[in-house]
């Protein structure tokens, strides 16, 4: 039923996670002192379109057919768009390391890288949506609202953000990179790894999901609420307050569809909660649904007005837009590989021992660093606020800056673990059994 | 035969299928197109540049724009090409460019219309450095050009990274382009109250701080004890008698405070006060409550008013930086007698023995 092309595509996400984008992190902060400034966009765009997103559209390519009962509609399609995605990722690095930029945050690459992307996304949304129209189930699944909407409004987002296509001066380029900014994260990110989640935690836990109808209301509160929000990242520069306005209201109403989700997922994991202990790619995804649950609670409060005001341009909103990508939507991804890597190629995973060791350490890892960043941000806001010079409270961050680090180090160990891991797995011979492919499904504990 | 009712069924569904998709597809690119692009673009809803707004286009001679005689295209000025590279080396990752209203030291507000020229934005989203919006003339060139190429010697403790990679000629556009931020709102008289502001009742915990061993303000002895203070730390860009001509002051584009300014005999003690402790925005003034203890700080007023202030301001140019050359120029024209010397003469004259003097 499914295409061995679907395989290459997650495999090839996959083989990035260890190959390409996990070590960047580290090493931004590891030899910040010498050209930070360059490997920040190198880091940002690798990480977000190399790393997240072509898993996520590895994982979709999956989930898509599967749910509507049918097989991808052209392999050789989906072939040539992971092709050309991993071109423009590997020329948008070298050319981005050195300084050829766009100069706006998230829409670094250049004209050329530009174009392949939306060529890649293009026919990656294409494909989806023609395989939709030969489905053989009557009514959608609430992963695949999720999934359509957001390859529906991607390429939108990605063709509005980019100067190659849209050029404004002054503050009106501001407003709309950040229209562009949030809205890859929210319509993008979100609505994607929402959507995985909702397809994995209901087949792995073999419930239906609790509420069908809660989910549809999440997702077009999320349709509704998301759009305009990106200004709240402009709230005291001189834009009309009007834009502000609704840009905060809009935040604070996505608390919304996040409690919708949220109660949707635990409600569904109900008498399950056993499984944590067991299954690994369920506790991939309940992690990342426990991350979720902090970000975006502290995301619509860290857009309003009176915090705002406080905490913004600090290091805290690096830590929550780390929460989001990685603690939330990289869990959710990994969950999805672990459990999507044995369901297509009929192969068991190599070690569960090293699944629990990426998981721990990345769990740990990340935790630090996030913490780091909040307490270091908080300190910001207080020098920020009192009006000291930044020379005066610098010194006072350095052991945050540290934490970071290992913080950091431990998160890139634990992705090497992972592509081995992955890669080990790929080398061995498939179970011939269907039966044996069912037992496999599950990652179990070998202890307990 | 389920096949064929499937063909069927996506036969009949085929229109609908296609059509519904493309026109809503179509639709929102019109929608979106109408509201990012057109409409700001209307002439008259298009963002006119305030007088503030950098120009970063040379020009010709009668005013037209200079344009490459192979592109077509506008050239870049001095500053445009610094701005070029601020954006390509990233700096806007860490150094902000709009001042909020909560914002201290940093100068006067932005406004939109001060962005108009900017393509693409650096206004920024995390501050790791310091605001940029009116760094331009806080320093001379020549120490921006060191401190980009070695942050740490000038800045111990910053994390900003070197950029000595960078070629002289890019350093150069680079200082440029960050000696305009700001310029032109700092020369605005109209901007004047910003740098003048006086709140002496903003702040109840700042003045209740400040009557911590408050000395007497008009005692000799106090303005002794300010003379030292102010050399130590002031007359380096103020000058030793107060005429705003130290020897950083050749260097500043924003120049130090001349106290022989009429307009410093309405300073009362607090206004003094004030300004000491919380420095002049926007400028290379520093906030010296956060060095100095209240109590040193009314020493520095008690000298201040001693410093002659006359009908019009005394303007004494300053050329080298040669010490002895410094000195002869900072003095005083012939006949003015500083009222710190009336007043030590005075409390020499009346003390006892030589044990008044508070040095």
């Amino acid at each position: 039923m499914l295409s061995a092309i679907v395989w290459l595509v997650i495999g090839m996400g996959a083989g990035l996670l260890g190959a390409l984008e996990f070590s960047f992190p580290d090493l931004t902060k590891g030899v910040a002192q010498l050209s930070f400034t360059r490997l920040r966009p190198a880091h940002v765009n690798t990480v977000a379109f190399g790393w997240l997103s072509m898993a996520n559209v590895g994982a979709c390519l999956y989930i898509i057919p599967a749910l509507c009962k049918t097989k991808l509609f052209s392999e050789k399609l989906a072939n040539f768009s992971c092709y050309l995605w991993n071109i423009a990722i590997g020329l948008g690095f070298i050319t981005l390391a050195n300084g050829y930029t766009e100069g706006r945050e998230y829409a670094e690459y250049r004209e050329p890288i530009d174009i392949l992307i939306v060529i890649a996304l293009g026919s990656v949304s294409y494909n989806l949506f023609r395989t939709l129209l030969t489905r053989k189930v009557k009514k959608l699944y609430v992963s695949v609202w999720y999934i359509m909407g957001a390859f529906f409004w991607m390429p939108i987002i990605f063709i509005v953000g980019n100067r190659t296509f849209v050029a404004m001066d002054g503050l009106n380029d501001g407003i709309l990179n950040w229209f562009y900014g949030h809205n890859i994260l929210g319509m993008w990110f979100t609505v994607l790894g929402v959507g995985i989640a909702y397809y994995m935690l209901p087949k792995m836990s073999g419930k239906p999901i609790w509420s069908h109808s809660l989910s549809m209301f999440g997702f077009w509160t999320i349709a509704f609420f998301y759009a305009p929000t990106g200004t709240h990242h402009l709230l005291q520069s001189p834009v009309p307050e009007w834009l502000k306005a609704l840009a905060v209201i809009f935040s604070a109403a996505l608390v919304i569809p996040v409690i919708s989700v949220l109660v949707n997922f635990y409600m569904t994991m109900k008498g399950s909660w056993w499984m944590l202990t067991t299954n690994m790619p369920i506790r991939f995804v309940l992690t990342g649904a426990f991350w979720y649950l902090i970000t975006c609670i502290q995301g619509p409060f860290q857009a309003t007005r009176g915090i705002n005001w406080y905490i913004h341009f600090t290091q805290w909103v690096v830590g929550h837009a780390h929460a989001a990508l990685l603690g939330t939507f990289t869990f959710f991804v990994i969950g999805a590989l672990y459990y999507g890597i044995q369901r297509i190629t009929g192969k068991r995973i190599y070690s569960v021992r090293l699944v629990k060791w990426h998981y721990w350490l990345l769990l740990i890892g990340f935790t630090l660093f996030f913490l780091a960043l909040t307490i270091a941000g908080l300190q910001q806001s207080v020098g920020w606020a009192l009006g000291y010079p930044v020379a005066q409270w610098s010194l006072t961050l350095m052991p945050m800056w540290l934490v970071r680090s290992i913080g950091g180090t431990l998160m890139f160990f634990s992705s090497c673990l992972f592509a081995y891991n992955i890669y080990m797995t790929l080398r061995e011979q498939p179970i011939s059994s269907a039966l044996e492919i069912k037992v496999a499904v599950p990652i179990e504990g070998d202890s307990n | 035969m389920s096949e064929d009712n499937n063909k069927q069924d996506l036969k009949s569904q085929g229109i609908k299928g296609y059509l519904l998709p493309a026109v809503v597809v179509a639709f929102s690119f019109a929608v979106i197109y109408t509201v990012v692009v057109a409409i700001p673009n209307l002439p008259s809803l298009k963002s006119k540049p305030s007088e503030y707004a950098i120009e970063y286009i040379e020009k010709n001679k009668d005013g037209s724009i200079k344009r490459d005689s192979k592109t077509g295209r506008p050239v870049p000025n001095q500053a445009g090409r610094g701005r070029a590279i601020y954006s390509r080396e990233g700096c806007f990752y860490c150094h902000s460019q709009f001042v909020r209203p909560q914002d201290r030291d940093f100068g006067s507000r932005v406004r939109a219309g001060d962005y108009a020229n900017e393509t693409p934005n650096v206004l920024g989203t995390s501050r790791t450095g310091p605001d940029l919006s009116n760094e331009g003339g806080k320093l001379p060139d020549e120490w921006h050009i060191a401190h980009l190429k070695d942050p740490r010697f000038y800045t111990p403790g910053s994390i900003m990274p070197s950029f000595s990679f960078l070629s002289d000629d890019e350093l150069k556009d680079l200082v440029a382009y960050l000696q305009t931020l700001g310029r032109k709102r700092f020369d605005d008289p109209a901007n004047r109250h910003i740098y003048e502001a006086y709140f002496p009742e903003a702040d109840e915990a700042f003045w209740k701080a400040s009557e911590h061993h408050k000395p007497n303000v008009d005692s000799a002895a106090a303005a002794n004890a300010g003379a030292g203070i102010y050399r130590q730390n002031c007359a380096v860009c103020h000058g030793l008698n107060g005429l705003g001509n130290g020897p950083n002051a050749l260097a500043m584009a924003k120049k130090p405070a001349n106290f022989s300014d009429p307009k410093y005999k309405k300073y009362s003690n607090e206004t003094w006060y004030w300004r000491v402790a919380e420095g002049v925005p926007g400028t290379r003034m520093p906030r010296w409550k956060l060095k100095l203890e209240p109590q040193q700080m009314w020493y520095l007023v008690a000298f201040l008013k001693t410093l002659p202030q006359d009908e019009k301001p005394i303007i004494e140019p300053y050329q080298s930086i040669d010490s002895a050359a410094w000195q002869s120029q900072s003095a005083l024209p012939a006949g003015i007698v500083s009222n710190y010397e009336k007043l030590s003469a005075g409390a020499a004259k009346s003390s006892t023995g030589g044990s008044a003097s508070a040095h």
